[in-house]
Parts: structure tokens; sequence; C-alpha cells
């Protein structure tokens, strides 16, 4: 028996879980419907994906969430995970999902995967026939994604420094890129019996000023991580920031260098997908400017070119939307799409160039790491600085890096801490911003360039 | 003038926290910033450990009013911090109360400086002016 599959035994061995039977789902996997393939969708489809997002405790209400969606046109479902089951406390989970399920009323932020199993959860992903996208927040979730791939759901988000960067104080990060290296390899293994599974990178991050190049960066680094354990079929992705032509831009560099640094590992046969998120920052209070800022990163998606969109809602402000909310973005989204033809073609070669050397030059900074594995390298790099992610809350990071909007709304570094940001372009961004105010008038800017959509 | 300071409890709210230690170095202060998620036995581990003047406490969802309790009690334990200032800001409701009510509430948890949804710099010129009363140059 290899090394994976005694872990694979021992994980699900939990006390949570209702005898896994490793034959029966490796069977079912292999004969799954391909319209629960994400990655089958990508290759067949010219018209971007709309998913949007939610999870809800019960059964029942996930099944009618769903049916909103479905009757909504959703491209695909999500399923978002509660957050004692991201912090693997079952025992949480499967105490609120009693008493949801008795009072009526929801004591979790989502559904708890592990606690209904995936006997119960296949029956849910079957009847749809559509592609399911986990979204969780987990550093530890080689459990989670056993259940979800065992239950159909076919798109797992999420990597180790995406998922803990911006969620967590503490959770020690090379424990996390050695539980996502087993939700690699396990991916990488089902991936041989069907279509692909497909794993998505979490580029939002913090959503707080981070500057794109970090963005890319990690995206990179997140997929080569993913495809050196032979997953086939991957997502990068970013939120809006602020600036239309920053985020075209964004996503012409990023698009450009995951094909290049993938062909530099031998894996230029993996597909690479571009996903983008709705904004992610602070959202306004009143309901209908909400909405026009839903439909403006509709329109900024296309014009990026996006091969998936994952929507908001109107209720982004208040808390967990309703599913009545959560289906109107969708349809809304849906037509946005449909009327929006024509799109110019917008290249800024200057603003390319530059975001270009940053990345390359930080990639080439993790590379150039002493360290023997990719993990371990990009591990260091994050302990040193040289990849420093502006208002993460964990102990590991650095927290040197500042960055402000210049007058385009553009995200600029004004300090650059450890991160290799050639002399170059650190002198460009700081040349589009006003430096001469004083530290105290800076904050007060950075406060208002967070909020900058309410 | 160095100054301790960071999240109370359970809360991971980190923009206004980076925000603080920011503003704060520039108006000249040695910050130790202990980060959100901190519990109120590090805080006051930290001043003893560090020699800070000055204690400040943030919370913005709203669990300082569990925490905010137990600082009489938990500060009597320690013998040096006497002469500390503390401050705590932020959000320090769950919902919404009457101002001037939460600030009373708060001064007989044991603060000197309570700062209720005030505006950053507002909440910095206050810590200021008391500083410099208790501490004369």
């Amino acid at each position: 028996m290899s090394l994976l599959q005694e872990e694979r035994e021992i994980i699900l061995s939990n006390e949570y879980v209702d005898s896994f039977d490793f034959a029966e789902v490796a069977e079912f996997v292999s004969n799954a419907s391909k319209e629960l393939f994400i990655s089958h969708h990508f290759a067949r489809k010219n018209k971007m994906l709309v998913q949007p997002r939610g999870g809800f405790p019960t059964y029942q209400q996930q099944f009618a969430l769903y049916e909103y969606f479905v009757d909504a046109n959703v491209d695909v479902l999500p399923l978002t995970i509660d957050s004692n089951t991201r912090l693997n406390d079952y025992a949480t989970a499967k105490k609120m999902l009693r008493l949801s399920e008795e009072n009526d009323m929801d004591m979790l932020n989502g559904y708890p995967l592990v606690t209904h199993g995936y006997r119960t959860t296949r029956k849910m992903i079957t009847h749809f026939d559509k592609p399911v996208s986990l979204r969780h927040g987990t550093p530890d979730a080689r459990l989670l994604i056993e259940t979800a791939i065992a239950s159909g759901i076919f798109e797992i988000e999420g990597g180790p420094i995406t998922y803990l960067l911006p969620y967590s104080k503490n959770f020690p990060l090379d424990k996390a890129f050695l539980y996502w290296k087993y939700v690699e390899r396990v991916c990488a293994n089902y991936s041989q019996l069907n279509e692909p599974i497909n794993r998505e990178s979490f580029g939002p991050l913090t959503a707080t000023l981070v500057p794109p190049s970090i963005t890319i960066v990690i995206q990179l680094l997140e997929m080569l991580l993913s495809l050196e354990e032979g997953v086939k079929s991957f997502s990068v992705s970013f939120a809006q920031q602020g600036s239309m032509n920053q985020d075209i831009v964004t996503g012409a560099v990023l698009k450009k260098l995951a094909r290049h640094y993938a062909g530099e590992i031998d894996c230029g046969d993996a597909a690479i997908n571009l996903v983008y998120h709705q904004w992610m920052g602070a959202f306004p209070t009143n309901q209908d400017y909400a909405d026009q800022l839903i439909n403006l990163s509709t329109v900024i998606a296309a014009m990026v070119g996006a091969d998936k969109i994952i929507t908001k809602t109107r209720q982004e402000a208040t808390g967990i939307p309703t599913k009545e909310a959560n289906a109107k973005t969708v349809a809304d989204t849906q037509y946005c799409l449909r009327i929006l033809n024509g799109l110019p073609n917008v290249v800024d070669e200057e603003e390319e160039e530059m975001l270009t050397l940053q990345v390359t030059a930080i990639m080439e900074a993790v590379f150039n790491d002493p360290a023997d594995t990719l993990w371990r390298k990009v591990f260091n790099c994050i302990k040193n600085g040289i990849i420093d992610v502006p208002f993460s809350p964990h102990i590991i990071n650095q927290n040197e890096m500042i960055t402000i909007r210049d007058a385009g709304k553009n995200i600029r570094i004004i300090e650059r801490g450890n991160v290799p940001i050639p002399d170059r372009c650190y002198e460009y961004d700081k040349s589009r911003c006003d430096l001469s105010k004083d530290t105290t008038s800076i904050v007060n800017d950075i406060i208002h360039d967070i909020g900058i959509m309410q | 003038m160095k100054v301790v300071t960071g999240v109370v409890g359970n809360d991971i709210h980190v923009v206004a926290n980076r925000l603080i230690d920011l503003s704060l170095r520039a108006r000249g202060y040695e910050v130790y910033n202990l980060g959100v998620n901190t519990h109120l036995e590090e805080f006051f581990d930290a001043v003893v450990e560090t020699g800070a003047e000055v204690l400040m406490i943030s919370s913005l969802n709203g669990e300082a009013e569990g925490w905010g309790r137990e600082v009489r009690l938990l500060k009597s334990r320690y013998k040096t911090l006497d002469d500390v200032v503390l401050m705590i800001g932020g959000n320090l409701v769950v919902g919404s109360g009457d101002p001037e009510e939460i600030v009373a509430r708060y001064k007989n948890y044991g603060f000197d400086l309570v700062c209720h949804q005030v505006d950053l710099n507002t909440g910095l010129d206050m810590l200021q002016e008391l500083v410099d009363q208790r501490f004369p140059a």
C-alpha cells in the first residue's frame, strides 16, 4: 500500500465519517456524468460560466437554494462550508446541524459536508447534474475534499497560501503546505478515472489593497504546487481591484505568465482557466447601488476575458443573503453577459510591462531560495517577506508593504518592505501617488481607498 | 513612549489594527502590536514584558463587552500596572446602544480612555492629551 493510501485510510477512519468505501467511490467517479465536471464545461463552452456563493445548514435548505439557482439559469453551483467544519471541529458542526434541524433556525453559516456525509450529499449533487464548486477556507481540508469528491463535487477551491494568510492568525503554514499536497495528489489520482478534477486558487486574498503583483505571484505558485502533483485542470483567479484598466492588465499578465510557468515545469498540457470575483471589499448598504456595482463587475469580467465569474448579492453589506437575492444576481449577471457584445480590445503595454517585471522578479527570488522543494522555497519567502500580503492577520506575514490608490484608483506600492520589486517599477508606482503628505493623511487616504465602493 | 496594542478575543478583523499600528508609529510611539485574536492575559503580559506606558485594546465584533468585565480582576493580579494608560476603542457593543452609557460602563471596567465608534485620529489625539497629563515632560 502506498504512503498516500495509508494516510487516506487514517484520515477517513474518523469517528465522524460513516464508513468510507474506497472502491465504490472510485467506481462512482469513473462513471459519473460529464456534466458534473467543470473541466468538461470549460473545455466545451465559449461563454463565461456564472457561479454564485451559498451554503445552508440543512439538506432541505441547500436543495431549495439549488432549485432557485437552476431557475435563474446558473452554470456552476456552489457548496459553501460552515466555519466549524473549516476548522475541523466536526463535533460542533454535528451539534449545530441538529439544533438547526430541530429549531428551524440557522446555527451554521454553511453546509456541514462531513456531517451530512457523501452518501446523502451525492443524491443532491447527482439530482441537479450541474458542476459544483467547493468553497471553504480550510487549512487542513483532507477529510473535507475526500467527502466532496465522493459526493460528486469535482471542483475544489483553495490552497495552502490563499486559504491561510487571509483567514488565520497562527495555523502553521508548513503544515498547511503538507495538507494541501495531499489534496493535490488525491485530486490528481481521481482525475485519471474520468474528466479532470479542477482545482481553483483563491485570488482575492484579504481583498484589501493587495497589489496585482502579489496576487499574481501567489496564483502562479499555488498553480505550480498543484500541477507538480499531477493536477490537469487549474483555475487562477483574482477579484475586482477598483480600476478597470488595472483589472484588464492583471488578467492579461496572469494568463500569459500562468501558461509560461506551467510550460517551464513541463505541465503545458494542463488546462489553465481564469476566474474573476465580483468586488470582494466592503459593499454599499444601498441595495440599488450594490446591484450597480455587481453589474459593473460583470462588465469588467467580460473585458478581462474570464472563463468564470463568481457573484455577490445586493445583500452583501447586511449578512448572509437569502436564496431569492442570491438567485437574482445569477439571473442579472446572465442577462448582463448576454447583452455585452462587441467589447473593445484594450491593451496597456506600459502597465503590462511594469507588472510583468514585478512578478518575474518576485518569482525569481522564490526560485533562488536555497530550499530543496518548491513548497519550502515558498514557505521561506513568506517568512522572510519576499512575499508580503497587505492586511493578512497571520503572524508569519511580514506586513511591511504599504499600498495606496492613485488618481485612476490603481493600487500602487508606496513601501515595498522586503519584496524584491525592481527599482524601476517601484519608482513608477510611487510617481503615480502624492507622497508629499504626512503619514496621518496617508492613513486617511488608505481608509478611504479601502472603502472606495461604499 | 511604548504602546502595546491588539484586537481582543476571537476577533479576526485586522484592517483597523494595521492602521492603528501605522498611525501610532507616525506619531512617534514605539509599537508592540499583538495583532488579532488576542486574549486579555496576553495584553497584560506584553505590557509587563515591554514596560509599556500605554495599553490600547481594540474590538470590532463587539465581544469586548465580555472581556471588559474581567479587566479589574486581572489587572489586580499584576503589581506594576497602576500607572499604565488603559485605552479601548472600536465598536464596543453588539448591535447599538447609548454612546454615553457605553463610555461610562467601560470606564467603570477600569479603562482611562474609551473610544466607541470614534474616528482614529480623534482617538489618538485624546490619547496624546492624557499621556501629556500623566507623564509630564
